[in-house]
């Protein structure tokens, strides 16, 4: 890729995340799981844990923002791709000379800092209605945390928008992915709550190390080693999310004009 | 010095596969496309002309990469549509009649600022380009105005516009005033025109007789997945002038009476168009005006409101190209 390329498709990536920005700002459906849903999960986590004092109300913060953040990568940036076929604009999209992922990217980038809102609205449940005094133990290393979450959480929905246009029947078990990776992330409750043989599973998965990290220096609970880890694993496995996702979408890309699917007739 | 063409299609044949049937699934195969080939040379406005459900839409989203082949070849601007896909899209420009196709939450304006992004237009270029494209599309005061306030006439507008954005060489415009009101069509007809003006190769598609006689230099007719016919509008008139055409304004005409007509002798084609509660009937005959009594001795008994004897045109050359009303 030459200079002129990446600036080319930076000032793409940039330009879809302005405009998904924009297009979601009204969207009820967008507020609803950015701002409504973790409000109701965090007030019930914190009814729950309000008694344990100071560390698990930043915990119940952290991971009620965190539900907002995969509620809507799932269903926003999930439907990224699927969205532009319901409108009539993936063959737009398809037909013009940047690479269709480089789009999703920005589209999804917008998602994802659009639900970072999500943790602002928790933790003013936390202290505003519960009262409590919440200060995050490491900040630059929570702030770092926060931006490679949001790396991570971007390069997962890369993964899960070709897939869900490639294949109808993953779609169908959207809404049914939703508790499940609350759960094997640990952004409620540790995993080690769960049993033994869904531990390689959350290994697997870049949110829940994201989950580490911001639990960990959020509330002081992690050594900057175990911090550092969670860092190198986000990486690792964002990096692994976008070779899978240039492969997936290519095969999407190739399907659908073979199929003749990219427009709903 | 050889002189390629701008649009090279060989043999494209294009088979679409659906199932039917919940419990024992079957395959059906529907052929749209079946091995047609036609050149466009550089500066030509071509037009594509054929009924619903020709094979007009499904050639144009071949040759702007949207969907791959069954079988046989295509080149646009000398690259391969299917193996240099990503060499074509830069270079070329399409629209396809109908609302569709844009974004709208957001104005006019930005839809065509986030177009001309991905198509890499230079920002400094993208702020002179899209109001002076506003203006030629005559948007200019509601560009700013959300596109779901718009007409439909002027999201065709738009749509033009976005396709001008990045200049493109090859213009592919499947039934582009489909839906527009007549004076918005005529306007669109206009533009073109001076596009083609501008040197731009472009391919039309419509099932407007008149337009492709307007505008195209050369017309392919396409029924049914294959080219019935290519020429010049001129030549494919000529095809029709050894007929007349008798048009008549029939009230309660049923279908066996239009099949007695057809079975006149000296008749050529009869279609049948049915306007409110009477029938538009054009009849295509080599004895003009001397048929008319024998038309008549058919439709005894039933009213009939106007007869006209005319000189063929496209539109007649079209219609026994694709067979009449049948």
């Amino acid at each position: 890729m030459t200079l002129q390329t990446l600036k080319q498709n930076l000032r793409v990536a940039y330009a879809a995340f302005v405009i998904t920005l924009r297009m979601n700002a009204p969207d009820a459906f967008v507020l609803f799981t950015i701002v409504v849903q973790p409000l109701v999960i965090a007030v019930m986590a914190m009814w729950m844990l309000v008694e344990r004092g100071a560390a698990n109300a930043l915990y119940v913060v952290v991971g009620s923002g965190m539900t907002g953040l995969w509620s809507t990568l799932l269903f926003m940036g999930g439907n990224s791709i699927n969205w532009e076929r319901w409108t009539g604009t993936l063959e737009l999209m398809v037909g013009q000379p940047t690479p269709v992922s480089v789009i999703v990217f920005g589209k999804n980038a917008a998602v994802v800092f659009q639900s970072l809102l999500s943790m602002v609205g928790s933790y003013s449940v936390a202290a505003i209605l519960f009262r409590q005094s919440l200060v995050v133990e490491q900040p630059l290393l929570f702030a770092v945390s926060l931006i490679l979450t949001t790396a991570a959480f971007v390069c997962f929905g890369l993964v899960i928008a070709p897939m869900f246009l490639l294949s109808p029947a993953v779609q169908h078990f959207q809404n049914a992915l939703e508790f499940p990776v609350y759960m094997l992330c640990g952004f409620l409750f540790p995993i080690a709550l769960l049993p033994g043989w869904t531990t390689p599973l959350s290994y697997l998965l870049a949110p829940y190390w994201a989950a580490r990290a911001l639990h960990g220096t959020s509330t002081g609970g992690a050594s900057l080693q175990e911090t550092l880890f969670a860092w190198g694993m986000m990486l690792l496995l964002g990096l692994i999310y976008l070779l899978i996702s240039g492969w997936l979408t290519e095969r999407m890309l190739y399907k659908a004009r073979s199929e003749a699917s990219l427009r709903l007739e | 010095m050889e002189v390629h063409s701008t649009v090279e299609v060989r043999d494209l044949r294009r088979v679409y596969r659906t199932t039917i049937g919940v419990l024992r699934r079957r395959v059906k195969e529907i052929v749209a496309v079946e091995g047609i080939s036609f050149d466009v040379a550089p500066g030509e406005l071509f037009g594509l002309l054929g009924p619903n459900g020709a094979g007009k839409t499904t050639t144009v989203k071949m040759l702007t990469t949207l969907l791959i082949p069954t079988s046989g070849t295509a080149r646009v601007l000398g690259r391969d549509i299917v193996k240099e896909a990503d060499a074509i899209r830069a270079r070329i420009g399409f629209i396809f009649g109908g609302e569709r196709g844009l974004y709208w939450r957001l104005s006019g304006y930005d839809n065509l600022r986030y177009f001309s992004s991905l198509y890499h237009v230079e920002p400094q270029v993208a702020r002179k380009r899209i109001p002076y494209l506003l203006e030629l599309v005559g948007l200019a005061d509601r560009g700013k105005e959300k596109v779901e306030g718009y007409s439909r006439g002027m999201m065709q507008r738009l749509h033009i516009a976005r396709t001008l954005l990045h200049d493109p060489e090859v213009l592919f415009l499947d039934e582009p005033t489909i839906g527009l009101d007549p004076v918005g069509a005529r306007e669109l007809r206009q533009m073109i025109l001076n596009l083609q003006a501008e040197a731009k190769t472009i391919l039309l598609t419509t099932h407007y007789m008149f337009e492709a006689d307007l505008l195209c230099q050369r017309v392919a007719v396409i029924n049914k997945g294959r080219i019935v016919a290519l020429d010049t509008p001129a030549a494919l008139k000529s095809n029709v002038s050894d007929l007349a055409v008798v048009e008549m304004e029939v009230f309660g005409m049923d279908p066996q009476v239009v099949e007695r007509l057809r079975g006149l002798p000296f008749v050529d084609t009869v279609s049948v168009e049915n306007v409110d509660q009477r029938q538009a009937v054009r009849v295509q005959t080599r004895r003009g005006s001397e048929a008319v009594p024998d038309l008549m001795n058919v439709l005894a008994g039933l009213r009939v409101d106007r007869v006209v004897v005319r000189e063929p045109t496209l539109e007649d050359a079209y219609v026994r190209l694709v067979g009449g009303g049948e």
